[in-house]
């Protein structure tokens, strides 16, 4: 199915799931048609357009069965760790006790979307005086009363300092609620002053040596709690292990993203590397299988770009997207405007970066913390977008808005400023509801806009 | 003597102070006209008003921003950006309950401290802190004794001989007014609030109660009295456990801020509540069903866009029908 891509629909992929069926192509345990999702109430699958590869549909199920995995893991005896926030750090610690699974209840920030406001979550925040001026992330809270979507964690874990006070807001109402949280500090990310010990960290950024004695000390109170649920140490020895692992995930993210950015024509949607960058950030309940279906993915891209097939015309405009878009349509819509994804940050950078292996592993996990985005200025976050945009090419910035998220209220304003100033391309800031239909021909003829904007630039 | 201004509570003047510096906590005017920052979709109007008046400022001579909510931290990035004026953030931990986290707070201050200095202020010893701290604590005395009214940090210097001697006429003043008062007694809690809006203590009487505690975070809640008489060895450290104990529902767990109202609650016979914070404050917003459930007392939530609609017509109405629910 490689040598001509296409994105197709849901029916057309459950009918191709027949066939491929019939002709004995083997798939894996949560394998199956696309189209029993919708049926569990994921309805948003019906207006996408998926890529048709086995690849891809090997990771939309891998996605889409999470909650599945969950269960089994419990019945089988492991224990659940709920990692609140931190995106990629406590994951690692957790996994490299063989019987945690960790995984991330903010991803219900996502349910509204897929199950297209239906699933009730929102209303159930919004009895909790949590509502739409808060960031969609706040399904989280109605998913953790209807226990419907994912098994209540035998241990929550949530970073706190230098987050969003959204998310701090709602994790507070849930630990409100009776649920305990092992609260841990990431203090804002600073550069050291003169007289201080710097320490360089993944993504270009540095801190002051004393905030990764911090962090560290943090997740070292991670790590105990983590011990005592494991009934097993945390040593050194498992932990290197557990990074070395994040590591080869990051690794096999890494070539992906520098194939399908890179490469003309696009080797591989927008959508689907969207999904793929999620799997490093918790590694999607089951970290070796997150190994197979990356490289599955992986393997699919070489061989398109080996042929020289993908989608878009080879003049698509290149553009960078910033922020994670609440409702995944919208990067089926970029790509039907004539743009293709050249790079993007979505939050977790440092979940995508080697973690380094030159430390000890409590204190290359506490870098690999204080490099989060989102624990530094939108000045710092903006300098690693330049970067990137003058390494991949790219032509136009999409900031992407979550509603009602404290940190998207300026950032935008200082990285559309700091871009236009160092690099001399569009950017154009958009707000991304979870369900953009009533806002979608406005959406639309913005994206148009920049990327005819983009075009016209070529010219001069 | 050059002037440092701040908003946060969690920023200690004495600390200022101690270092031959004024400081000036900014209760800022709603700035409109010549914005150094735009009104943007999402963005706090306190933070938004807290910049710009910096920036309509004359006589600043140095602003620190804290990362105590997420706007401020970000608004740091715009602040340096846009204004000349030098501006130090303060990391005060969200987390509270270990010794490393306390001690974080210690070391910003520490960090503040070689700002200060770096900015012209001299390097503190223990008697210049300790001084400062019974020069700021008799100031903050007058706030213990009348609740709603803040003095003017720059009143606590010169007017200190003058504020001993008005402290005694205004202990039997406000004893006399809290026997005489009629209203029904009603808690005030909530974010700051920027000078304009200060008009709701005087709505909420006009409407029929009194405000029997002020819990904002421009009020009694936030201010820290030492007693100079009981410090230890280390002046700094008491005054970073002092303040580094504020209760506010920001931190996490937010525990504490909810004991403060328990008790002040039950000590002053509050009848109801009155939350105010701006549009997109999370941290308040987030805490309005909870301090409901927790309290079990009628509790009315104002939000407001920092345009004076405390003084509104509409707003009174709703005070004047939550006032009489009360009765």
């Amino acid at each position: 199915m490689s040598e001509t891509p296409r994105q197709i629909t849901l029916d057309e992929w459950d009918r191709a799931y027949e066939r491929l069926q019939a002709a004995g192509v083997p798939q894996p345990v949560y394998g199956g048609p696309l189209g029993r999702h919708v049926a569990d109430g994921d309805t948003r699958l019906l207006k996408l357009r998926f890529d048709s590869s086995l690849a891809a549909l090997q990771l939309w199920n891998f996605l889409l069965t999470e909650e599945d995995r969950l269960r089994a893991a419990r019945d089988a005896g492991k224990k659940l760790v709920g990692t609140m926030k931190d995106l990629g750090t406590v994951p690692v610690m957790a996994y490299s006790l063989d019987n945690l699974v960790a995984f991330y209840p903010d991803g219900a920030w996502w349910i509204p979307c897929v199950m297209e406001v239906n699933s009730g979550l929102l209303q159930i925040a919004d009895s909790l005086g949590i509502d739409e001026s808060f960031c969609p992330v706040r399904a989280m809270l109605g998913a953790f009363v209807t226990e419907a979507h994912f098994p209540i964690p035998d241990l929550l874990t949530c970073s706190v300092g230098a987050t969003c006070d959204d998310f701090s807001a709602i994790a507070q109402r849930l630990n409100g609620l009776g649920h305990p949280i092992l609260w841990w500090e990431i203090p804002h990310r600073r550069p050291p002053e003169s007289d201080e010990d710097g320490v360089h960290l993944p993504g270009g950024f540095s801190a002051p040596r004393s905030q990764i004695q911090f962090v560290k000390a943090e997740l070292e109170r991670v790590a105990i709690a983590l011990q005592d649920l494991a009934g097993r140490a945390l040593d050194d020895e498992a932990l290197a292990r557990g990074i070395a692992q994040a590591n080869h995930v990051r690794r096999l993210l890494a070539k992906l993203r520098d194939a399908a950015f890179t490469a003309t024509p696009c080797p591989m949607p927008a959508l689907e590397m969207l999904i793929a960058e999620m799997l490093a950030i918790h590694f999607c309940s089951d970290r070796e299988e997150t190994v197979v279906v990356l490289q599955e993915l992986l393997d699919e891209v070489n061989r398109r770009v080996l042929a020289g097939v993908g989608y878009l015309p080879d003049q698509a405009a290149r553009v960078f997207w910033v922020n994670p878009v609440a409702d995944l349509q919208v990067l089926n819509l970029l790509e039907d405007c004539g743009g293709r994804i050249c790079g993007t940050e979505y939050l977790f950078a440092h979940a995508l970066d080697p973690i380094p292996l030159d430390v000890p592993p409590m204190e290359a996990l506490a870098r690999m913390a204080l490099a989060d985005p989102m624990a530094g200025s939108a000045v710092d976050r903006a300098a690693r977008i330049v970067a990137d945009i003058r390494r991949l090419g790219a032509e136009a910035v999409i900031v992407s808005r979550i509603p009602g998220a404290s940190h998207c209220a300026l950032e935008g304003e200082i990285i559309g400023e700091i871009v236009r100033e160092e690099c001399g391309i569009p950017v154009l800031e958009i707000e991304v509801p979870p369900l953009t239909d009533a806002v979608y021909p406005s959406l639309r003829t913005r994206l148009e806009a920049l990327v005819e904007t983009v075009v016209n630039r070529r010219s001069r | 003597m050059k002037t440092i201004v701040y908003t946060c509570p969690y920023v200690p003047a004495e600390w200022i102070a101690a270092h031959g510096l004024q400081p000036r906590r900014l209760i800022p005017q709603p700035v409109e006209g010549t914005s150094t920052i735009p009104r943007l979709e999402g963005l706090c109007p306190y933070a938004r008003a807290f910049v710009n008046d910096v920036a309509a400022s004359k006589d600043v001579d140095g602003v620190i921003v804290t990362t105590m909510c997420d706007q401020m931290r970000r608004i740091f990035d715009l602040l340096v950006r846009r204004i000349d004026v030098p501006a130090f953030l303060l990391n005060v931990p969200s987390t509270w309950q270990t010794a490393a986290a306390q001690r974080l707070y210690l070391d910003e201050l520490k960090r503040l401290g070689r700002f200060l200095v770096r900015l012209g202020g001299r390097e503190p010893d223990r008697k210049g802190l300790t001084d400062a701290i019974t020069q700021c604590s008799i100031g903050k005395e007058l706030v213990d004794l009348y609740p709603v009214i803040t003095p003017p940090e720059s009143l606590i210097g010169p007017l200190l001989c003058v504020m001993q001697q008005v402290r005694h006429s205004l202990d039997a003043e406000s004893r006399r007014y809290a026997e005489d008062a009629r209203g029904v007694p009603i808690g005030v809690i909530g974010g700051p609030l920027m000078e304009r809006d200060q008009v709701l203590f005087r709505v909420i009487r006009e409407c029929g109660g009194e405000t029997a505690f002020d819990g904002t975070e421009t009020g009694y809640r936030t201010v820290r009295n030492l007693d100079s008489r009981h410090l230890s060895g280390n002046p700094l450290e008491d005054l970073a456990e002092a303040y580094f104990r504020l209760p506010d529902p920001s931190r996490r767990p937010n525990g504490e801020f909810y004991k403060w109202l328990k008790d002040k609650a039950a000590c002053r016979d509050v009848r109801g509540l009155l939350l105010h914070h701006y549009v997109w404050c999370d941290k308040w917003h987030a805490e309005f069903e909870r301090i409901k459930e927790w309290t079990k007392l009628p509790t009315l939530r104002l939000d407001s866009e920092g345009e004076g609609e405390m003084n509104s017509l509409r707003v009174r109405n709703r005070i004047h029908a939550f006032v009489e629910t009360l009765r």
